[in-house]
């Protein structure tokens, strides 16, 4: 669908971004719900060596094999998803924890899928970038008919006040136990594209910081509406690789604006600052969590802030806003 | 064979009950998850390796080095990342905290590389056997700063005025508040405490391998969040406990289990005990009740 539109280089980010924005939905399902998860990384690597398996072995189409690894993968959240109903908060963060490590061990100890050498050889899917792009449209439309229906209600306030919810008559178990499967499964799906862009993977590919990095997503996102998980994956992902060329802008001045002194002195200066290898990129992206953490506690978009931009105007909800 | 598996648990046990006090203490007093603390670990070593190498200090002047620097950037790491942060939002510190890691681990490969760095032998390397157990010089100075560093803290804990409004502020913010315990200095306490006591830790870890990098403060960091939950939230002395409970079921598990299941027996205890204990080993309060 988009050949030719982008070098190589620009279409493997946007894949990669679009796959962290697939993993923020991943994280967000659950969420919606009010349970953190910091197992979704472990998910993705179930989905991921469950449709590479497939494909590497016994040829099975792609799409068939990412399908069947987000099943797998919602199959794997379900059953880890009744044990987690009994605890929340800082429980359930350090549960999902020991799920992610424990997947991460298998991998390593697994020798069908490996082992300590890794996945090797994983077919490579020339089509991902279309696959990508039609998963996160479907999610988007799904979130966002979600939010307006009971279920989607339901959820939020689960995540509210639970006791309240059960009062109500919502069935929290059920609700709580889909939000969970639906969020592995989407993180399966996430898995299953990585593996066939990436065509290598080995246990340490979906270890605890991409688990930390998901979260991340959502919560400078905006994790009170659909568009958050979007908007923070992209941010997150395309910031590095914005610093990437900030120097190549300051290479575009001519020479004659930079060859004399006050100039040539902060030209080199500057090109010597922008040099942003690995180190220096990750320290931007580390100040700029944290200061937006001070700044946007609740995320860069929040369901009040979108509603400024709905139109026609409604009128504005009671109450105070969701606190995350 | 047995007694020499002991002795490596328990030194691997004491790294892991030095990090979890730290974590435990920040737990108690702000009910926060404070992620940046692995980190502390690592700059710990890497303070205690500069002052060997460049300083030419000995092994108590590093320690105490470390010690002092940790204690600092604890202190920084307060004012920069936890209380800007909106403390009614649980996930908000938890990101800034990560931020912060991600900022020193990252300070770290930029300023010192990414490789291994060797740490330079401090301590005249010698054999004592005691009966069946043969243990060298360095891992008797290990067990025994950290038997001490335990001790005094517990005493600290428990006997001084500083100690009792730790506690009190444990317990409860507010009534600490209110009874005239100046709960902003404690917290500044808490974390100057814990992160010097991390600091110590690094450095005896370098001492122990031979060898620190910018990553050492990951593994750690999660160890030590497993140590915390084992010996009860806020439970320092069910942190020491356990820590060396960790360490030794991790090395009885990989000398005779194997080394690749040795961190899914620390994972499956970590989630035992979320699901059936709780309250961690020692039956302190959970979270929720607090």
């Amino acid at each position: 669908m988009f050949d030719g539109l982008f070098d190589g280089y620009t279409r493997s980010i946007l894949i990669f971004a679009g796959i962290n924005v697939i993993a923020a939905y991943s994280f967000f399902a659950p969420f919606k719900t009010g349970q953190v998860s910091l197992g979704q990384a472990g998910f993705m690597a179930v989905g991921a060596y469950a449709s590479a398996i497939l494909t590497q072995k016994f040829g099975v189409h792609f799409a068939l094999a990412m399908l069947f690894g987000g099943v797998i993968a919602g199959i794997v959240g379900f059953l880890v998803g009744f044990p987690a109903l009994r605890i929340r908060g800082i429980y359930l963060l350090l549960l999902t924890l020991g799920f992610g490590e424990i997947i991460q061990v298998i991998a390593l100890s697994w020798d069908y899928v490996g082992g300590a050498q890794g996945f090797r050889q994983i077919p490579f899917n020339p089509r991902t970038l279309d696959y990508v792009v039609g998963v996160i449209l479907i999610l988007i439309i799904f979130f966002a008919r979600l939010e307006r229906s009971s279920l989607g209600r339901a959820m939020d306030s689960i995540h509210q006040d639970e006791m309240a919810a059960e009062v109500m008559g919502i069935d929290v178990v059920r609700t709580k136990l889909f939000a969970f499967a639906l969020g592995a499964l989407i993180a399966g799906l996430a898995g299953g594209l990585y593996a066939h862009q990436a065509t290598y993977m080995d246990s340490t590919t979906f270890n605890i910081m991409l688990a930390v990095e998901i979260l991340m997503f959502v919560v400078v996102g905006g994790s009170s509406t659909y568009w958050g998980p979007v908007l923070g994956a992209l941010f997150l992902t395309l910031l590095p690789e914005f610093l990437r060329t900030l120097r190549e802008w300051l290479e575009l001045l001519p020479v004659s604006w930079t060859n004399f002194f006050p100039t040539k002195q902060a030209y080199d200066f500057l090109h010597e600052f922008l040099d942003f290898e690995n180190a220096k990129r990750l320290i931007v992206y580390g100040l700029v969590l944290i200061v937006m953490m001070i700044v946007r506690p609740d995320g860069i978009l929040t369901r009040d802030g979108l509603r400024r931009f709905t139109w026609p105007k409604k009128a504005s909800p009671q109450g105070k806003p969701r606190h995350v | 064979m047995i007694y020499q598996q002991v002795i490596n648990g328990l030194m691997l046990g004491a790294s892991y009950s030095l990090v979890a006090i730290g974590y435990t203490l920040i737990f108690g007093v702000l009910g926060l998850l404070y992620f940046a603390h692995g980190e502390v670990f690592m700059v710990g070593a890497f303070v205690g390796l500069y002052l060997v190498l460049y300083a030419g200090a000995n092994i108590y002047v590093a320690l105490l080095g470390a010690t002092i620097a940790c204690a600092m950037l604890g202190v920084m790491s307060v004012y920069v990342a936890v209380r800007p942060v909106a403390k009614d939002r649980p996930l908000a510190p938890l990101i800034s905290t990560i931020g912060l890691t991600i900022v020193l681990q990252n300070l770290a490969v930029y300023t010192f590389g990414g490789q291994q760095v060797g740490f330079p032998e401090t301590i005249r390397q010698q054999l004592f056997t005691f009966g069946p157990i043969t243990i060298s010089s360095v891992q008797l100075f290990i067990l025994g700063v950290a038997v001490l560093l335990m001790v005094s803290l517990w005493l600290f804990i428990e006997r001084t005025r500083i100690g009792r409004a730790i506690r009190a502020t444990a317990e409860n913010h507010e009534t600490a508040a209110l009874l005239g315990v100046d709960v902003n200095k404690v917290v500044l306490v808490t974390f100057a405490i814990g992160s010097g006591i991390a600091g110590i830790a690094g450095v005896l870890d370098g001492v122990k391998n031979s060898g620190i990098s910018p990553f050492m403060g990951v593994a750690v960091a999660v160890k030590g969040l497993i140590v915390m939950l084992l010996g009860g939230l806020g439970n320092v002395p069910g942190a020491m406990v356990a820590g060396l409970m960790l360490g030794m079921i991790e090395i009885l598990s990989a000398a005779y289990i194997g080394t690749t299941e040795r961190d899914l027996f620390s994972f499956l205890i970590l989630i035992l005990i979320l699901l059936y204990k709780p309250t961690g080993l020692f039956g302190t309060r959970t979270a929720e009740e607090r």
